[in-house]
């Protein structure tokens, strides 16, 4: 795929493919074309050529909850949560597309809509515990430490329960004990609940272990794309982030 | 259970209203009744989904119109009318939403400007319809052969219900349904997508809200809150002037919410209570008032003097109480643990 904000070329004919069930990881030095790349996967932003494929379903021209709607969930680098709300109230926003209650049926709180409510606030609170937010549920988001809002991101995107989880840097900012918890979480998300997930990450020893396979981009192209060790020895890839040519 | 003793207090408090209370402050009850009905719809819309509207009082008028016309002209039954002309201020901002899903935050602020200043060349020029400039008298409601009107006499217990005094509990009545109503929305699924609309638009896409969808139906939402704020307003004024429906009307709407507290139900009561008793109170007591002067004696009107009042009341809510007045008393509550307050424990939440 291709993207063109007016005459800058932001990705420029990137393509790698994401196995199911694996952890695949993106990196590249900043302004590498990364974010942009999450964009348009989560059809935030529209590719100028190319495509994108999901199993069988083109995401290429669909928009953001349509993509969300196949099940593609995706958490943000800079965290992008209601603070005022609840953490219970921010991971039924996943539920979203689960649901169905609507104006009418909540504003006369049909049987329906409170029957639907009950059941998934009940899986929410499953989720909350299975990432370790079990204590902070009732807790504004606003007023959790950074760390926690991270987990809750996350514990956002997996309310979904989506097939593809697409994760921006989901341990930047954090401290050294937050990061070793984040990345056994990612491990155990892959492992128990059997989602593909697609990973931003600079912290180069967490994608190391975490990922079966790295793409890396440098100004937009893919330089290199295999498994970790031999991207790690690829001479393209020291280049690009050691400044050498 | 000091709830429940509460709202029992709260009830009877309202019950006992119109027989100790002279008509003036029936009417002002009844104006912010309507007015805090008005205020939810705007609070829907700009205070939970972070949609500015500066074309509420055109809604207003909307609603208020069309339940003369359709009583009227068309000869409809009165509550028919009333429900049909609820309906027709839906569909109006329905026709808008177009615009309304598009369009984010102040963009869509300047555009319902177009609203205002259309509706009202409306009103005034489409005489047939509106009575141009000098409105058109209400006819008054009857519900199965119930008036709410001041003919056929009513005595109860020794006080005559009039058309205030029965209005009165027909108003307490929609403002409880509409609050009830819009809570169920707040705290449902399509509160919680229209509150992350407001705080990050993206994430909702991406978390499945189909956005554009959303604002169009807040949107819709407010507009018929609006309507049945027209329609109440008619019944309680007993005629439609055009005049009153411009964009001043519209910027009281914006300030009950700033001063109340915006994207909560209790929030848009307590605004809308405060801004229309403000002018009321002035001119009722003008005499007893330093500065303040009876209208058209030269001096600070108490129309004016009200609206410097809340407009220094939005200055200051702004930089002091970034949860306007309902989350002053919250955090009174907090400090008061033994004070229950009468108010419903609605989601606090505030475009920032």
């Amino acid at each position: 795929m291709t993207v063109r904000f007016a005459g800058l070329t932001a990705l420029d004919a990137v393509s790698f493919t994401v196995e199911p069930g694996t952890v695949h990881a993106v990196i590249g030095p900043n302004g590498a074309g990364k974010s942009t790349c999450f964009n348009v996967l989560s059809g935030v932003y529209r590719a100028t050529t190319g495509s994108v494929r999901f199993g069988t379903a083109e995401l290429t021209s669909l928009r953001p909850h349509e993509v969300a709607a196949l099940g593609v969930a995706r958490t943000f680098q800079n965290i992008a949560l209601s603070p005022r709300l609840p953490v219970r109230d921010n991971l039924l926003l996943g539920r979203h597309r689960l649901t169905r209650a609507g104006f009418v049926a909540s504003g006369l709180r049909l049987p329906g809509a409170r029957r639907e409510e009950r059941a998934h606030l009940a899986r929410v609170a499953e989720i909350a515990e299975f990432v370790g937010l079990g204590a902070h549920l009732a807790s504004p988001v606003g007023l959790l430490p950074y760390g926690v809002q991270k987990r809750v991101e996350l514990a956002r995107a997996l309310a979904m329960e989506p097939k593809l989880l697409l994760l921006d840097e989901p341990v930047a900012g954090m401290n050294s004990g937050e990061r070793v918890e984040m990345a056994e979480l990612i491990v155990s998300v892959k492992r128990s609940l059997g989602i593909s997930i697609l990973l931003v990450e600079h912290d180069m020893g967490m994608v190391m272990r975490l990922a079966d396979r790295v793409t890396v981009l440098d100004f937009g192209k893919r330089i290199a794309d295999g498994p970790p060790d031999e991207v790690r020895a690829d001479p393209k890839v020291i280049g690009a982030y050691l400044g050498e040519s | 259970m000091s709830r429940l003793i509460t709202w029992a207090a709260v009830l009877v408090a309202f019950v006992a209203v119109p027989f100790y209370l002279e008509g003036f402050w029936l009417q002002t009850g009844l104006f912010a009744m309507s007015a805090a009905v008005g205020a939810i719809g705007i609070n829907l819309l700009t205070g939970a989904t972070g949609q500015l509207s500066m074309g509420h009082a055109f809604f207003l008028a909307v609603g208020a119109y069309a339940y003369v016309s359709f009583s009227d002209d068309l000869g409809l039954p009165t509550p028919i009318a009333a429900v049909l002309a609820v309906l027709l201020a839906g569909v109006a901002g329905g026709l808008f939403s177009p615009i309304a899903g598009r369009l984010r935050g102040a963009y869509l602020g300047i555009a319902t400007l177009a609203l205002i200043f259309g509706g009202q060349h409306l009103l005034f020029n489409v005489e047939h319809v509106t009575g141009g400039f000098n409105g058109r008298a209400v006819p008054p409601l009857e519900i199965f052969g119930f008036a709410f009107a001041d003919a056929p006499e009513l005595i109860l217990m020794n006080v005559p219900f009039g058309a205030l005094e029965r209005l009165w509990f027909l108003g307490g009545a929609l403002l409880l349904l509409a609050a009830l109503f819009a809570r169920g929305v707040l705290r449902g699924r399509p509160g919680r997508a229209m509150n992350t609309i407001r705080d990050h638009e993206i994430a909702a896409g991406v978390m499945g809200v189909p956005v554009t969808r959303y604002r169009a139906g807040a949107f819709v939402l407010s507009s018929m809150y609006g309507g049945l704020a027209g329609v109440m307003l008619a019944l309680v004024f007993q005629r439609t002037v055009p005049d009153y429906f411009g964009i001043l009307l519209s910027l009281d709407y914006l300030a009950m919410i700033v001063i109340g507290g915006l994207g909560s139900v209790g929030g848009a009561v307590i605004g809308a209570v405060f801004v229309s008793l403000l002018p009321q109170l002035l001119t009722r007591y003008s005499d007893a008032l330093p500065l303040v002067s009876a209208p058209g004696s030269g001096g600070v009107s108490p129309a004016e003097a009200a609206r410097l009042l809340y407009g220094a009341a939005v200055v200051g809510v702004v930089l002091f109480l970034p949860g306007g007045l309902l989350g002053l008393l919250r955090s009174l509550r907090l400090r008061l643990p033994s004070l229950p307050t009468p108010l419903p424990d609605t989601r606090s939440s505030h475009v920032s």
